[in-house]
């Protein structure tokens, strides 16, 4: 009886997850290049690559950059626009709408927007600038500017997300509380850092998993802002590049997405070992 | 109890045990063949032409390149009409890149084109992997003749004897100006060194008619192939076949330092999107764009746009312009009718009549040597001088740009870094030389070795 109601499932969760898990932690052994029909073993030779190599220590220092500043930007800026929409103000279901509409956009044509915008000849940005007297900052050519420029985009994008998912929160948490930390004479910081943010936990643990784990596997906007990865190179955009890009390397790429596979893995598991037991549940 | 325990514990890790060896014969049995020899050599076995009958229908994978999909349908629908071969049209790609990268993650299951689009620096490694046929006897079988093509075209798809494409929609990089900007600052000829392209910039700049008077191009496009010129000028290179060495020559270095210095004289810049839209929108005054950038330049430019030949340098004045574009490559998994089909239908595309229609329509180069583009020139003078150029001055490329996977971004990003800032220029071509040679030994040497 079990077979006959899972067994359908699990056919189909092994073979499109687990087979292919495996079959890429096979192939992050191998010496080969996407469509040959030959390679030869690399043993442990691209971890090695990947931990030591220059390249691979750019790689997780744009990572870890890309990733705690679009996290904590969301996260913060979503709860500062939060704050204002909870509020009965006129138009403020436009504005939910107007700041939730970028996260449903194609992360592809969000790119390509913000390109005409960043264009330091040809764009908006550099003509406002010019308007003004100054010049536009080379975003593309600067790898810490293109970086800072994606960061932006990218949190533009995801802001709307984190406002409406603490929005949310803001609603459920009861009114009686705040109503009689208002009647204690609690000021508006301390019902906010003692009362409300407790409360948001939740929400703050759920976006700080789903936050990090998207943020890891950026790809699209960066793809197409900076195509060839010039100071963008995070671990999804490097695993690409090596795996189906310019340097044809799928034996690499597959130790790199392994590697992604334990650190999300690991973070998360982190996430719900130890930083759950700090979440205050109403 | 516990011998019950003990028993499906031990069935729990029998049932383990078996289910990790089908999954590692699985894995063996879908992956690549690990140890193998010389991939290519399955490519190049013979076949006996003359026994194969044409398939009666094939596939063609393009991306189009320049526009051309109207253009390319017609030159099917005659190839149909001709032979009664049928051609499905598949767009296998935006850009040349993405039909490659389609490509070889299609050889796992065999849905592959039977003729595809193949650029200059995405055939090799398909090469490599075994993926190409060597198409000179099954071109000759098919009828086609391939003396005809431009040699340095042709020659371009040439490894170890065999050629593995023909030329399709070629481009070659040329020198743009605008004359209006010239006519302003009283200059009156395009330059034909690299001494003069500073002289007229200069000038340019001291006139007041533009602050940025030549622009080079930015990682996204393709400043290695579009400084090839440079390089070559002065006595250098990228690399000499897989030797390195040459991008710490001295001829090189000096090359390289002659752009840096020209971007920190603010006579030049690097563009940080494309230097042809930069062109056409007034924003710089020169640039070395590919040909195949004629007609859209041209028509979006508010002035008077020259061409002239690329400009030589202190060491080599005319052998300075490196080829570009693509070619049509057959498939070596396709069976040995639709192979020869796909040959007739390459031989129909790239013919002496074809090619023209396709270079008016798209502005890449006619590829055969007898073809007659007078009613091109007459259309448009700047391609005439883009065909003399391709016929008196162009050489192949340098391989770890165009065959070395990885090698073209290796050189574009270092480029780039030289050229906005004051990186020292000999220890960063150092560098770059260190990881194409890395790149080389550990991704393509194994390969080429067997």
């Amino acid at each position: 009886m079990f077979l006959a109601f899972a067994g359908p499932n699990l056919l189909l969760i092994s073979v499109f997850i687990y087979f292919p898990l495996l079959s890429n932690a096979y192939y992050s052994t191998l010496n080969w290049r996407m469509g040959s029909t030959s390679a030869t073993s690399a043993g442990i030779d691209n971890y090695v690559r990947l931990f030591t190599s220059p390249q691979g220590a750019e790689m997780w220092r744009v990572t870890i950059t890309f990733t705690v500043v679009t996290v904590l930007a969301s996260m913060v800026l979503g709860l500062l626009v939060a704050l204002a929409l909870n509020h009965r103000i006129p138009g403020i279901t436009a504005g939910r709408t107007a700041i939730f509409s970028p996260y449903v956009l194609s992360g592809v044509g969000v790119g390509m927007v913000w390109n005409f915008i960043f264009d330091p000849q040809l764009g908006v940005l550099g003509h406002v600038l010019r308007s003004f007297g100054a010049s536009s900052p080379e975003w593309y050519l600067d790898p810490d500017l293109a970086l800072v420029m994606v960061i932006v985009v990218y949190v533009w994008k995801n802001l709307g997300f984190c406002a409406v998912v603490f929005l949310a929160g803001l609603q459920s948490i009861p009114s009686d509380l705040i109503e009689a930390a208002r009647i204690d004479r609690a000021g508006a910081l301390r019902r906010f850092f003692r009362l409300t943010l407790p409360l948001l936990s939740p929400t703050v643990f759920f976006l700080t998993v789903t936050n990090i784990l998207s943020s890891m596997q950026a790809f699209d906007i960066l793809k197409i802002m900076t195509p060839s990865g010039n100071g963008t190179n995070t671990i999804v955009f490097e695993l690409f590049l090596q795996g189906f890009g310019p340097y044809q390397n799928a034996g690499y790429a597959a130790a790199i997405s392994v590697v992604l596979f334990v650190v999300l893995f690991a973070i998360t598991a982190f996430q719900m070992r130890f930083v759950e037991k700090r979440v205050h549940y109403a | 109890m516990n011998h019950r325990i003990r028993s499906t514990r031990a069935k729990r890790v029998t049932t383990t045990v078996a289910a990790l060896g089908v999954a590692a014969l699985g894995l063996t049995a879908c992956g690549p063949a690990v140890g193998a020899t010389d991939p290519s050599a399955d490519a190049a076995a013979a076949t006996d032409w003359t026994s194969v009958e044409p398939a009666e229908s094939i596939s063609f994978w393009t991306n189009h390149p320049g526009g051309s999909q109207e253009i390319e349908q017609q030159l099917i629908d005659s190839f149909t009409e001709e032979t009664g071969i049928e051609v499905e049209v598949v767009t296998a790609g935006a850009n040349y890149e993405e039909i490659s990268q389609r490509y070889q993650t299609a050889q796992t299951s065999g849905d592959v084109g039977d003729l595809v689009v193949m650029s200059d620096a995405t055939w090799f490694t398909n090469y490599v992997n075994g993926s190409l046929l060597p198409l000179d006897d099954v071109f000759a079988a098919a009828g086609g003749d391939a003396s005809t093509y431009n040699t340095t075209l042709f020659d371009d798809y040439l490894y170890e004897g065999s050629h593995f494409a023909v030329p399709y929609s070629r481009s070659t990089t040329i020198f743009y100006y605008n004359k209006d900007d010239y006519a302003a600052a009283g200059l009156d000829a395009a330059p034909t060194t690299w001494d003069e392209v500073q002289a007229n910039s200069q000038a340019l700049v001291e006139a007041g008619v533009t602050d940025t008077a030549f622009s080079f191009p930015p990682a996204e496009d393709y400043p290695a192939w579009m400084m090839n010129n440079l390089v070559w000028g002065y006595g250098g290179g990228w690399s000499d076949e897989w030797d390195a060495s040459a991008m710490t020559s001295d001829e090189t270095v000096q090359a390289v330092q002659f752009a840096q210095d020209a971007v920190l004289d603010g006579w030049a810049n690097v563009s940080s999107g494309s230097p042809a839209d930069d062109f056409a929108a007034g924003a710089t005054s020169q640039f070395i764009g590919s040909t195949g950038s004629l007609g859209g330049v041209t028509e979006t430019a508010g002035f008077e746009v020259g061409v002239a030949f690329l400009p030589g340098g202190p060491v080599e004045t005319e052998l300075v312009v490196p080829t570009g574009g693509a070619g049509i490559a057959i498939s070596a998994s396709s069976t040995p009718e639709e192979q020869l089909a796909a040959a007739m239908l390459a031989d129909h595309l790239t013919s002496a009549e074809n090619t023209v229609a396709f270079s008016a329509e798209t502005g890449y180069m006619p590829v055969r040597s007898d073809a007659d583009a007078s009613e091109l020139y007459a259309a448009n003078p700047n391609f005439e001088v883009a065909v003399n150029q391709l016929e008196t001055r162009t050489r192949t490329q340098d391989f770890m740009r165009v065959f070395l996977p990885g090698g073209d971004l290796t050189l574009a990003t270092g480029l780039q870094r030289i050229l906005t800032t004051d990186a020292d220029v000999a220890e960063s071509l150092a560098e770059m030389q260190a990881e194409l040679e890395g790149l080389y030994e550990n991704d393509l040497a194994p390969q080429l070795e067997g």
